[in-house]
Formats: structure tokens, sequence, C-alpha cells
């Protein structure tokens, strides 16, 4: 960006003209918008689960009363009466399942709609309230993840963003998460079973890992018969994908859990079910279009790379600069610095950039501040400047122009 | 991003779904409807007491009805088209939006209690002490600086405003009369003077005089010499006591004067208390919002270099975000292209063009002659290069 306005003749070579700053500002934004994929995705993929298992509800259950009808007893026209009056009973019943079934499935297609309603609404930069409801969403989202899940219905409760988070989602993983951490795998197989040619699909170990995990148990309770039942049954079906961890959790039935050995050790181990937790969430996060990663995390680390300057560690740092704070420099530490092209120059005094519209002027002690800041302190002080960093005192007229390209 | 096509897209999606589940229905029902007629020709049959021997055909009947109706092939259908919608709108999305944003991230683990400590603080700045007092519960996070007692001071005087109450306000300002001076607010003069312009517009003509005076008096007065203007416009209101709203001062009711005083309030407050204005932690997000698509193609480009963005100390290209995000000064040399530095700060030739110190060295061959300026025909000497402080 080129600040000079009245330059000494001829004029510098002249520069491309920058780009409007609220064109730049709606690039951004609509930039910005393109990172949601989350927010529209979470509820579609719920939208799909649910009617993945509404339709396989009803083509079972008319599955099984089709294959009745057609076996209705033939001895007596009483008994067929009672027969089929019990089918009609059955399919009353499945028709209210189906209808509760449909219920949620509108309700979630209302959820998809309030989401692209809400990004079509979608700040141009300069609309505060929206911006605060998308941190506020990131939180509930950072909050479920982290299982703080009081914190994050009250958060969504309190800013009436209900429609915009998927607590319910992740209460339906929680159900699984906590049944793990209580050293029981039915929850999770159950949930693999529903969600199998997706998890197959996507390559996922879950299955496998949860069923080692049972056969280890029954090691640990040397139930050595049981265990070997369970293997044949459960486990041999991966043989050809995952050989050598079958082995290795196989060999287990020699060592038993008070094992030194460090490789069969672990599979012993209490945190043997935090790493099935993880490799859940994984999958689930996977499943659902998800980022690994908390979303606050990814969008702190982007915003704290954009904002990090050698500059920020100095006793002079603004504290309108988030890292001015501990906290942030502690969490910016790993991350790199930012670049600049061109020069960006911020007035000391108004804390205003310096452009062309406010251009630099120099003190004859070297130090530079905007027009502007020096215009209003001549105004109050009968053309005096008192430098706010050396307290040395000069006349307006002696600070001259610097032109910076 | 066009979210008409989004909208169209899913449009098509709920459309398929709703077919899809009437036609599910519709399939129960019609089974009903053929079960319950054999019901009925069951019974029939009873009551007319020809005997048992044609129900077996009754059934068989039945069993060809519901073969011919074919209800799983209706569902499969109607659950195929709804795939076949649900996959399209799929592809839109991933195409209208980043699929992925994770892909800029760098693997370090934040640390859990550092974040928690700035989202409970986030809470207490926005005046939600509540869920910043549960939030610290749960994450346990009770030990960490807390900004929760001086904020709550804050909406205090804030909510007192809002009932039209300046007492919490006006003790404030007058408990921070130093500083405020020094940071150049006319907070409290502008508190004085709309409590003054209450009593005014509140008060009967007689009654509302004298106190309006009174109060004049002890509280305005001592800044009539620094906000000579507004005094003396002040005191002629005087002459409208019980009918401001009447005068040429009206304008002095308005209540967007409690509305820029509570902001301003909240900008002299968070300044005493040596915080920033914004939630640092809205401000690092919006930042992170702004710069993460640059961060993104970035990836794309150097995706043959995966390692090296991991650990690489400063980015090679810069990030677009907004002017409000610039908090310090950057010199870029532009001879050089290179950021200033304290061995390489930037200096002013006496045309008033800026380079930096390195270039000058170079320009002027380290010597004593004198040398052009790169950007106009004038002419230098490196002794007259000044060095500048941004
Ligand atoms: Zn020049």
């Amino acid at each position: 960006m080129d600040m000079a306005i009245d330059t000494p003749s001829p004029a510098p070579p002249p520069t491309p003209p920058a780009p409007s700053a609220a064109a730049g500002r709606q690039t951004r934004a609509a930039e910005a918008v393109r990172l949601e994929h989350q927010l529209v995705r979470v509820p579609l993929e719920s939208l799909r689960a649910t009617v993945r298992s509404n339709h396989r509800l009803a083509e079972k259950e008319i599955a099984a009363v089709l294959s009745s009808a057609s076996a209705a007893p033939a001895e007596s026209s009483a008994a067929a009466v009672d027969h089929l009056t019990s089918l009609v009973s059955r399919l009353h019943g499945l028709k209210r399942k189906m209808e509760e079934g449909a219920r949620v499935e509108e309700l979630q297609v209302q959820r998809c709609r309030a989401r692209l309603d809400r990004l079509a609404t979608a700040s141009t930069g300069d609309d505060a309230e929206w911006e605060d409801i998308r941190l506020k969403r990131i939180l509930v989202d950072y909050m479920l993840r982290m299982s703080y899940y009081d914190s994050a219905t009250k958060l969504a409760e309190t800013s009436g963003i209900q429609e915009l988070v998927d607590i319910d989602v992740f209460l339906d993983a929680k159900r699984v998460i906590d049944s793990l951490q209580n050293n029981e795998v039915a929850p999770a197989l159950a949930w693999c079973a529903e969600n199998k040619s997706r998890l197959k699909k996507s390559k996922s170990k879950l299955e496998f890992l949860l069923r080692l995990q049972e056969f280890v148990e029954f090691v640990k309770a040397k139930n050595c018969i049981q265990a070997i039942a369970y293997a044949r049954k459960h486990l041999a079906p991966w043989g050809n994908m995952h050989m050598k961890e079958l082995q290795r959790v196989t060999a287990t039935l020699v060592f038993r859990s008070n094992t030194n050995c460090t490789p069969y050790k672990i599979l012993f181990e209490q945190e043997r079910w935090d790493y099935l937790v993880d490799i859940f969430k994984q999958d689930f996060c996977k499943l659902y279009g998800m980022t690994l990663e908390p979303l606050l995390n990814i969008y702190l680390q982007a915003g704290l790379t954009a904002l990090k300057t050698p500059f920020c560690t100095e006793g002079s740092c603004p504290r309108e600069d988030p890292l001015s704070l501990e906290g942030f420099r502690k969490l910016a530490e790993p991350l790199p610095f930012s670049k600049q092209h061109h020069s960006k120059l911020v007035c000391y005094i108004t804390k205003e950039l310096m452009d062309t519209e406010n251009p630099p002027r120099v003190l004859p002690n070297g130090y530079v501040y905007s027009e502007k800041a020096l215009q209003e302190m001549s105004k109050k002080n009968d053309g005096k400047i008192t430098c706010p960093r050396t307290g040395d005192v000069c006349d307006f007229s002696e600070c001259v122009r610097a032109f910076i390209s | 991003m066009e979210i008409d096509s989004l909208r169209e897209g899913f449009d098509r999606v709920a459309e398929k779904r709703s077919l899809s589940s009437a036609k599910a229905l519709e399939a129960v029902d019609q089974i009903v409807n053929e079960v319950e007629q054999a019901i009925v020709k069951l019974q029939m049959m009873n009551t007319d007491s020809t005997g048992n021997v044609d129900h077996p055909s009754i059934l068989a009947e039945l069993k060809s009805k519901l073969n011919e109706m074919a209800p799983l092939n209706q569902l499969e259908g109607s659950q195929k088209e709804l795939n076949g919608a649900l996959s399209k709108y799929l592809k839109v999305l991933e195409k209208s939006f980043n699929p992925d944003i994770s892909k800029a991230y760098r693997n370090v683990d934040f640390e859990v209690h550092t974040v928690n400590n700035i989202i409970a603080n986030h809470f207490y700045r926005q005046g939600l002490f509540d869920l910043g007092d549960m939030f610290a519960r749960e994450c346990g996070e009770l030990g960490g600086t807390s900004l929760k007692l001086p904020f709550q001071e804050m909406y205090a005087i804030l909510e007192a405003m809002k009932a039209r109450n300046l007492e919490p306000a006006l003790s404030w300002a007058a408990k921070n009369h130093d500083q405020l001076l020094q940071n150049g607010s006319m907070l409290e003069f502008k508190l004085y003077q709309l409590q003054f312009v209450e009593i005014l517009s509140k008060g009967s003509r007689g009654e509302g005089k004298d106190e309006a005076l009174l109060y004049a008096r002890t509280h305005l007065v001592p800044f009539a010499a620094v906000h000579k203007e507004e005094f003396q416009k002040l005191m002629a209101c005087l002459l409208w006591v019980g009918r401001l709203d009447q005068s040429p001062y009206s304008e002095l009711m308005s209540s967007a004067h409690w509305e820029k005083l509570a902001e301003e309030l909240t900008h002299q407050f968070c300044s005493l208390l040596g915080q920033s204005r914004e939630s640092p932690l809205s401000v690092a997000v919006s930042a992170g919002f702004q710069g993460l698509p640059t961060l993104l193609k970035l990836t794309q480009v150097m995706a043959a270099k995966k390692q090296e963005w991991q650990v690489m100390k400063q980015l090679p290209v810069p990030i677009d975000i907004g002017p409000e995000f610039q908090y310090h000064s950057v010199f870029v040399c532009p001879v050089l292209r290179e950021q200033s530095s304290d061995e390489n700060p930037p200096m002013r030739m006496p045309c008033g063009h800026v380079v930096s110190k390195q270039s000058i060295m170079k320009l002027s061959k380290s010597s004593s002659r004198p040398f052009k300026c790169p950007y106009c025909p004038s002419e230098a000497v490196a002794s007259h290069c000044k060095q500048l402080h941004f």
C-alpha cells in the first residue's frame, strides 16, 4: 500500500489500487462461511441415520408380517381369524412406531433448514451479534467434546441456540462413552452394528478392538475355554484384516493378566478402555462429518497464528491484542509467526491504521504518529506537540511526512 | 456461496423423505386393509354356517394379494429415491464448503486448563456469571485468575443505569476521578450532566428548580472551567424546569445519551482494570475465521511438504485479516522486502521516502557520497537519513 499523497515531484511509481476495505471485509466474511461445513453436515447425518433405522424397522416388521400371514393356521377358520387379528394389531403397533419415527425425521429436517437459514443471514463482517452467536456455537461444541454437558446445555438454552448445536448427537455418544468407561462393550457394539456398512467403508477398527477387549476380559478372568470359544466366533472373522494384532492378543492366553512382558502387559491394563473411548470418539466424529479436534481449538490456532508477531511479547504490546495476555501467549507458543509483505503502520496514540487518509508524520526525534493524532494534539496545545514516548516537545509545523510504500 | 442452491438441494431431500414416509405408511395401511378384508370373509363364512371348507382358499387369496402388492418393493423404491437426493445434496455440500477445516491444524495440544480459564473469564466478561461458575465447576477450573468480581461490579453499575439509577456509576467515577482525567475521559462530568437533566425533566417548576440549582452548584460547578460550553448550556436549561421536553434542549433527554454513556463506562472500566475492551477470546476466534481460509489454501499448496508445515517458524505468506486485528506497526523495507528489526531499522531519507538501514548502506555503498532515492529523483547522503520509531 502506498501512503504518499503529496509526494515531492515527480510522483513515485504507481502502485496497484488497494481493494476497498469494505470489499475485503465481504470477501473474508464469505470465505468464513465456507468453513461451516460441520454446521450443516451433522444434522443431515442425524437425519440420514434416523431415516435408515426407521426404514429398517418398517422393512423388518413388514417382512415378518408377510411371512406370518402366509403361515396362518389352516385347521379352523376361528384360529385363522385369531391369527390374522393379532397381525392387524401388530401392524397398528408398527404404524404407531413409524409415525413416531416420521415425527423425529421432521424435526431433524427442520433443524437442517434452521442451519441453512442461519448461514443465509451470515455476517458480512461487521455484525457483532452474529459473530457472538457463532462463538457460542463453537463453545458449545468444545464443551460437548470435553464432556461438560451441563454447561453446554445451559449455554445453548440461555442463548436460544438449541437448533444450532448438536447436544442430542453428543448425548448419544455419551451413552457409549460412559459404558466404555464402566468397562462395558455392549452399547458400543450395538452402535457399531447400527452403522456397520459405513464403518466398514471408512475401515474402522472399532468393532475389532471391542471384540479383542471382550476376549482379553475372559483371559483376565482366567476363563480360557470361554475365551477360546469367543475368539473362534468373534475374532476369527477379522483374521484377514488384522492378523498381527489378532496373534498378539490370542498369545495372551499363555501369559495371563499378571504378565510383565510389555507387548502383552498393556493389553491387560485399564488404560486400554481409555484407548477404546478415543477410538470410538474418532469414528463417531468421522461418521457425522465432524472435525476430530474441537472447533474452538482449530479457530483459536488459526487466529493466534494470524495474530502472532515478534512484537507481541514486548512490554508495549497493547492490551487489545489477545497475545498481550499470558494465557494466549502460552497457547501461541508452538505456533508460527505471521508474515507481512507490506508495511502496516499503527498509530501509537490512536491505534488506528496510518494510510493515505491518515498519513504518518515524523517528529524531529524520529518518532512517528498519525496526522490525525498530531492535529488534535496541536489544536489543544496551541500548535505544540509532546511526544508521548519521550516527552520531547516540538512544533506541529516541524513534523514532516514519511512516504512508505 | 449459493445458499439458494443448497436450499434447493435440501428441499429435494425433504420432499423425497416425506414421500417415502407417506408411502411406507400407505403400504402398511394396504396390508391392514387386505388382512381385515380376509378376516371379514372368514367371519362371514362362519355365520353363513356353510362349514369351514373354504377358509384355506381365503387365506391363499390373501397371500397372493399381498404378494402382488409387494410392499417391500414399494418401500425399497421410495427409499432409493430418497438416498439419491441425499447423496446429490451431500455432493453439493462438499463443493460449497471446505469439507475439512482441520487440514491446517498443527498437531500441538492446547493446555486444557489454560483454555478453560480463558473460557470462564470470557463468560464473566460477558456478564454471564452463573454460566461462568457452572463451567468452572464442571471443568474443575476454580483456581486460576478470575475476572468475576471486577466484572460483577461493572455489570451492577450498568444494571443500575438501565433502571435510570446513576448512583453506583457516579460513585465509581468519583473514586477513579484522577485516572479518568488522565485517560482524557469526560465520563464523570457526563454522568453529572445526565443526573442534572433527570432532575430537570422530572421536577415540578418550583421545587425542581431549587433541587437542580443545588445539584448544579455542588456537582457541575467544579467542571465549569474545563467544559465551559456544556456548562453554560446546562445552566440555560434551568429556565425550562419541568418542561425540558418543550425546550430547545430537549435533545439532552434522548435515551441515546444513556446508551452512549453505558458504552463509555464499559470502555473506561475495562481500561482501568487493565483489560481490553473486546473479549480476547472473541477477538482470537474472529481472527481465526478470517485467517483460516488462507491457511487452508497454504496447506493445499504445501501438501507435498507436510512435515515443514508442522515445524515452520514463520508463515511463508501473509494472512489476509481485517485492519481491526492490526495491533503492531510492521515496516517492510520495499527494497529488501524484509521486515525491519532492531539491527535493520527503518530510515527516512530527506525526500521523505523510507527504506531500511541495510538498503541505505547498499545504495550508498557505505560511503559518504550522495546516492539517488530509488523512488524519486532526489539525492541523499547516508548521514542525513534519520531512523524512525513507529
Ligand atoms: Zn525519495
